[in-house]
């Protein structure tokens, strides 16, 4: 049973891809671009070459932890769209205290840096949370707030009291000890080594969700919070938790911006990175295996779609289009299949009543 | 510290008003899909599309009527499709909302660089675009602070006003308003009256829609003058804080479309004096928050009130 | 009386996914008469007349209204017929005041707008017409369920209904205003010849009110007399038809050595949700090794009473000790650390969480114990499959395996799954409620026997229920529960369920408890 519904899930989403892609390649091809040719261009560029390659790794990571961010809330029964804004605190935590600690060795450094951009992260996450859970205000639309509020307020920082004194730079924070920034693995691409402490937390999120005993009472919660006070399981509390967690995950992706690429706050640390991770964590209906997956598969799409922009001169929003319309497909399925099924059923039903009169 | 004077003049309220009208066309259909119980955080989307059709609109037909119907046309269709979805599918409304603002975003910079081969922001190749012509009244001139104020605004700043008026009639004071609240509080009753809420819900969405594509227009057409990549920014969920600071009310959402371009304006001002508009743009967002727990607690406290 | 058929019911079914609701159900209704409709939970009777009013379309069959086929099946096409429908659960827009919920579908109009002074008007005359005291102005939200009825009941009046359909209407009134609706039921039915069809389980007001009765049993309607031919006692046969079916069960008398009791309430008070007070002052001892049945009608205060002691709702005032402790200030895995499971009433909002499989239903409790995860925290799935085997085989919870949603199963699986999990827990005091709403009769037999087992096992049982066949095949000893207080305490023996009736309705007897 488990496994059918699965594997129905499979076979739509391979639809589903498959579609908007022939829909992409239409556009291309009514644009005037060949779409065979922006398509080669597109893999090319994601995987082609070593320096591709590891640049895929390196968007997919990043849309790996904020998919996952968003699908260890939505666990729990949280949305939580305020990603972004948790992003750019974590960020801009990150690359102050960085900047402080000019000096001391990066092994203590780096990891109160990671600390700190969690914290930011986790804590303003915890707000939209607690109002959540202690008076039943809508999440979805304090974190979009939330996300404004915070992503102007680094603005503000990167622009007035913390900009920086150094020639050059026209908003952002001081830079921090370059000792402290991860090493490239892949040279002049943006594969870092923030990539294999990103695995580890995306295998501590699977764990978490899926083989812990806390992931289970957090499943629970999000599919029925009365059920799960009723049997016990400190509903609130796991809900909440789980908000901080997927903003604390935030916090350490905007982080590894900062010191994979930047070296300081810098307003444009992400471009909607978190809603990019949280179209990936939809489309797989917060499945982090899934996510891992198809983070991958999208980050291969951007990273491509650039490449083609590049060369073929195809603006590389079409990928956005593709994957706007994965979505709406997957979106609409839901209800279809849901019809379809109702009408079989219905269908069933009344042959089955026919023969029961006739018999 | 500079003259107050050059903060504080008769321009601040111009600007507000300027800054306001988008937000007040796109939160009157935001409003509406409010009351019949659709949470539609799209319409950041579907204004963004409005604002690139009627830039469309105006240059391909030079006219800025045609780029009104454009956008008019448009946003009948992004209403009909959010419907259906949300309606018909019964898909996520948040998911679809999410969707419907990266598809614009998308849509509309591929479409800018394939139709126009432009990017970031659009020239009209011929020099000007044919924008919404200004409205003024030579009465109105010689009330003193009034006239200056209320005269040589774009036509959209008084349809958005009549608006205002004809949403809070429509809603308030005819049946079919009663038939969309109805359709948001308690869907099955309005059902039993013989009366369809999915109808309603359509109505509402088709509105929201062709409301937001207008909102666009204005913001393209009659504020900036030209369609950038992104232009919306984040307009649409101010335009959704206003609704719920509102109530779902259009004069009250109209008031706090006002108090939103006014911060929004004086920011812009205080930035001449070295004060960040970073700072003053934070307000209409954290207003919001605490507007909601406000409503929440209120609520709260009248039930206990209740009880005793 | 004129015996005219105005609805005709021919061969209708309706098939919902998983529930046949109505089975090749044919009857004709007569214009001028009362009619009632009876049944137990889940006979079909909702669904026949949610039919009749096109919120339903059958899977098959045709229906007549005064001799036209019914088409298209909408509420519109029912209205136009003169079809009118008070349903168990109000239509009712809270925030529109009165008038503005009577006149909603066909507002008054002056020139396009709504006009606010005819829609006074005409609810006005109607509460004048039809004696219904109601005020037009006041907000449907601030007002009684009872007014709340005759606002819908107005409501059909208005559109001119002459056939009123009403579904379970005392079930929320008090005697007073259950003998006010049915005095208004007479007169419109004698005064303006209307066609009264009055769905219902209450076989009194079946005798005081109706003209002829239909019987539906599982989906069938499976007799249809002269109210003046029958009597209580047979409708009741005829509704459940079960007492041949239930066979005797094994009842002994538990080794209870302690004399403890396991639950004592004292002057309990707690509010509902809207924050009225619901449970006002409750007394009760519960002992190891009984059965104590709760019995009363809906809404007095037995599912806030229930929350209470379980942990899930707080209480104002008075205490609950359970097993020494008390559980003020305690949450429900609290209460449940003290020795107790909860068979709620609402399995589907409460005892299960039906996106999930059956696997994870069984499980919820005890993923912390060491058998089920390493250190509390790595489930370990072999050994919770392998226990959610087992238990769904000793427990025969039936049509599917065990990665089953939940959601999918009947009711009466479903409510296995529940019964399964909390019983396991091997707790020493169970509270129940409701354990066989909506429940075939082969798993109410197997529900009935296992609270027996656990009874004579030496458990306390707290049962509340709405059947009162139910609370006297298994209880030892019967309280009366009536707007949040107890008003008498009976054995089964010693009291017949026609008097017991009384003390649910208000009557007083000094309680010895």
């Amino acid at each position: 049973m488990k496994n059918k519904n699965n594997l129905s899930y499979l076979l739509s989403l391979f639809i589903a891809v498959s579609a908007a892609f022939i829909l992409g390649g239409v556009i291309m091809a009514v644009s005037g671009h060949d779409p065979i040719e922006g398509y080669t261009l597109m893999f090319q560029g994601a995987l082609g070459t070593q320096r591709a390659s590891a640049n895929t790794l390196a968007k997919a990571a990043t849309l790996c932890l904020t998919g996952l961010a968003t699908a260890i809330a939505a666990h729990a029964g949280i949305f939580n769209v305020g990603g972004e804004g948790q992003l750019y605190l974590g960020a801009m935590a990150s690359a102050i205290v960085g900047a402080r600690l000019t000096g001391v060795s990066p092994w203590i450094a780096v990891p109160l840096c990671l600390l700190a951009a969690m914290l930011a992260g986790g804590l303003y996450a915890w707000i939209p949370g607690m109002l959540k859970v202690k008076m039943k205000v809508n999440e979805v639309i304090t974190t979009i707030m939330l996300n404004s509020a915070a992503i102007y307020f680094c603005s503000f920082l990167a622009n007035g009291p913390l900009k920086t004194a150094e020639k050059g730079v026209s908003a952002g924070t001081d830079s921090i000890d370059p000792a402290f920034m991860f090493d490239r693995i892949v040279r002049r691409s943006s594969l870092t080594e923030s990539i294999f402490l990103a695995a580890v937390f995306a295998l501590f999120v699977w764990y978490l969700m899926k083989k812990s005993s806390t992931g289970f009472q957090m499943k629970l919660t999000g599919q029925n919070e009365r059920f799960a006070k009723y049997s016990g399981i400190k509903a609130g509390r796991l809900a909440l938790w789980s908000m901080v967690a997927s903003g604390a995950i935030c916090g350490l992706v905007g982080m590894f911006e900062i010191f994979g690429l930047h070296g300081r706050f810098i307003e444009s640390v992400s471009s909607e990175f978190y809603f990019d991770g949280m179209l990936v964590a939809m489309i797989m209906r917060y499945n982090p295996v899934g996510i891992i997956l198809m983070s991958l598969f999208f980050g291969a799409m951007e990273i491509g779609g650039a490449a083609m922009e590049l060369n073929a001169n195809i603006p590389s929003s079409l990928i956005v289009i593709i994957q706007s319309i994965i979505i709406f497909f997957m979106a609409a399925e839901q209800g279809i299949t849901a019809a379809i099924k109702a009408r079989r059923a219905n269908r069933k039903a009344a042959r089955e009543l026919q023969k029961g009169d006739a018999a | 510290m500079s003259d107050l004077s050059t903060i504080f003049n008769i321009g601040l309220l111009q600007n507000t008003l300027r800054t306001a009208t988008p937000v007040v066309l796109a939160a009157l259909g935001c409003l509406m899909t409010d009351h019949v119980g659709m949470t539609n955080i799209g319409v950041e989307g579907m204004m963004l599309i409005g604002a690139f059709s009627a830039v469309m609109g105006s240059w391909v037909c030079g006219s800025w009527v045609m780029g009104l119907v454009f956008a008019l046309a448009i946003g009948l269709l992004l209403g009909l499709f959010y419907g259906v979805f949300v309606i018909k599918f019964k898909s996520d409304e948040f998911i679809i909302g999410v969707a419907l603002n990266t598809f614009a975003a998308g849509a509309t910079t591929f479409l800018l660089r394939t139709l126009t081969g432009q990017s970031g922001t659009f020239h009209a190749p011929e020099g000007n675009l044919s924008t919404l012509p200004r409205l003024s009244a030579d009465w109105l001139n010689k009330i003193p602070v009034l006239g200056e104020l209320l005269n040589n605004n774009t036509l959209l700043v008084y349809v958005s006003w009549i608006f205002v008026f004809l949403c809070w009639l429509m809603i308030y004071r005819m049946p079919v308003g009663f038939w969309l609240r109805a359709s948001g509080e308690h869907p099955e009753s309005l059902r039993s009256a013989g009366r369809s809420p999915e109808k309603m819900q359509y109505l509402a969405s088709l509105l929201c829609g062709m409301l937001s594509a207008l909102a666009g227009a204005h913001l393209a057409l009659g504020y900036l003058s030209t369609f950038s990549e992104n232009m919306s920014n984040s307009r649409g969920y101010i335009a959704f804080a206003c609704v719920i600071f509102g109530r779902a009310n259009p004069p009250k959402v109209f008031l706090a479309a006002l108090l939103f371009g006014f911060i929004d304006a004086l920011g812009m001002r205080l930035q001449s004096v070295g004060i960040s508009s970073a700072l003053t743009s934070i307000f209409p967002y954290i207003g919001t928050v605490l507007m909601m727990v406000l409503v929440v607690w209120r609520t709260e406290r009248r039930k206990k009130k209740l009880a005793q | 009386m004129a015996s005219e058929t105005i609805v005709s019911f021919q061969h209708v079914s309706m098939q919902f996914p998983g529930v046949l609701a109505n089975h090749d159900v044919s009857l004709d209704i007569r214009k001028g008469e009362v009619f009632a409709l009876v049944g137990e939970n889940g006979a079909g009777k909702s669904t026949l007349m949610n039919i009749l009013y096109g919120m339903n379309t059958p899977t098959s069959g045709k229906v007549f209204i005064k001799d036209q086929e019914m088409k298209s099946f909408s509420p519109s096409e029912a209205i136009s017929r003169g079809v009118g429908m008070v349903h168990q659960h109000f239509m009712l827009v809270p925030s529109f005041t009165v008038a503005q919920n009577i006149v909603l579908g066909r507002e008054p109009k002056k020139s396009a707008l709504y006009d606010f002074r005819k829609a006074k008007a005409i609810t006005e005359n109607l509460v004048e017409e039809y004696g219904l005291q109601v005020n037009a102005m006041d907000k449907v939200a601030d007002i009684s369920v009872g007014l709340q009825q005759r606002v819908e009941i107005l409501k059909t009046l208005h559109r001119g209904a002459d056939i009123l359909i009403l579904d379970e209407p005392t079930a929320v009134l008090t005697p007073q205003e259950t003998e006010e609706l049915f005095s208004v039921i007479r007169r419109i039915v004698q005064e303006k010849q209307m066609t009264i069809i009055i769905i219902t389980h209450k076989l009194y007001e079946v005798m005081a009110i109706s003209d002829r009765v239909g019987v539906m049993r599982g989906g069938k309607l499976v007799a249809v007399e002269n109210t003046a031919d029958v009597n209580e006692r047979i409708l009741a046969s005829m509704m459940v038809g079960r007492d041949v079916l239930l066979g005797q069960l094994d009842r002994n008398d538990p080794d209870v050595t302690d004399n403890e009791p396991a639950i004592v309430i004292d002057d309990l008070h707690v509010a509902d949700t809207r924050g009225l007070p619901a449970v006002r002052g409750l007394n009760l001892t519960l002992h190891r090794g009984e059965i104590l049945g709760i019995a009363g009608i809906e809404g007095n205060g037995q599912s806030e009473l229930i929350e209470a002691i379980t942990g899930m709702r707080g209480y104002t005032k008075g205490s609950v000790t359970i097993n020494g402790k008390s559980i003020a200030g305690m949450n429900a895995g609290q209460v449940r650390a003290l020795g107790v499971a909860h068979v709620p009433e609402d399995r589907l909002a409460t005892g299960v969480s039906p996106a999930a499989d059956v696997t994870d239903n069984l499980i919820v409790g005890k993923e912390k114990l060491p058998r089920f995860s390493l250190f509390k925290t790595h489930l370990k799935k072999r050994a919770i499959r392998q226990y959610a085997r087992e238990i769904s085989e000793k427990f025969d919870i039936r049509g599917a395996g065990i990665d089953t949603t939940v959601g999918s199963l009947s009711g009466g699986n479903m409510q296995k799954v529940v019964v399964a999990r909390e019983f396991s827990f091997e707790t020493p005091v169970l509270v129940i409620s409701q354990p066989t709403r909506g429940v075939d009769i082969g798993a109410m037999e197997a529900i009935h026997q296992l609270i027996m087992d656990k009874r004579n096992a030496g458990c306390a049982i707290l049962l509340v229920s709405a059947d009162l066949d139910e609370l006297y095949r298994l209880s030892d000893r019967l309280l009366t529960i009536y707007e949040g207080r107890i008003t008498g305490e009976f054995t089964p023996e010693t009291i017949a369920k026609t008097e017991i009736s009384y003390y649910m309705t208000g009557g007083q007897k000094e309680a010895e408890a």
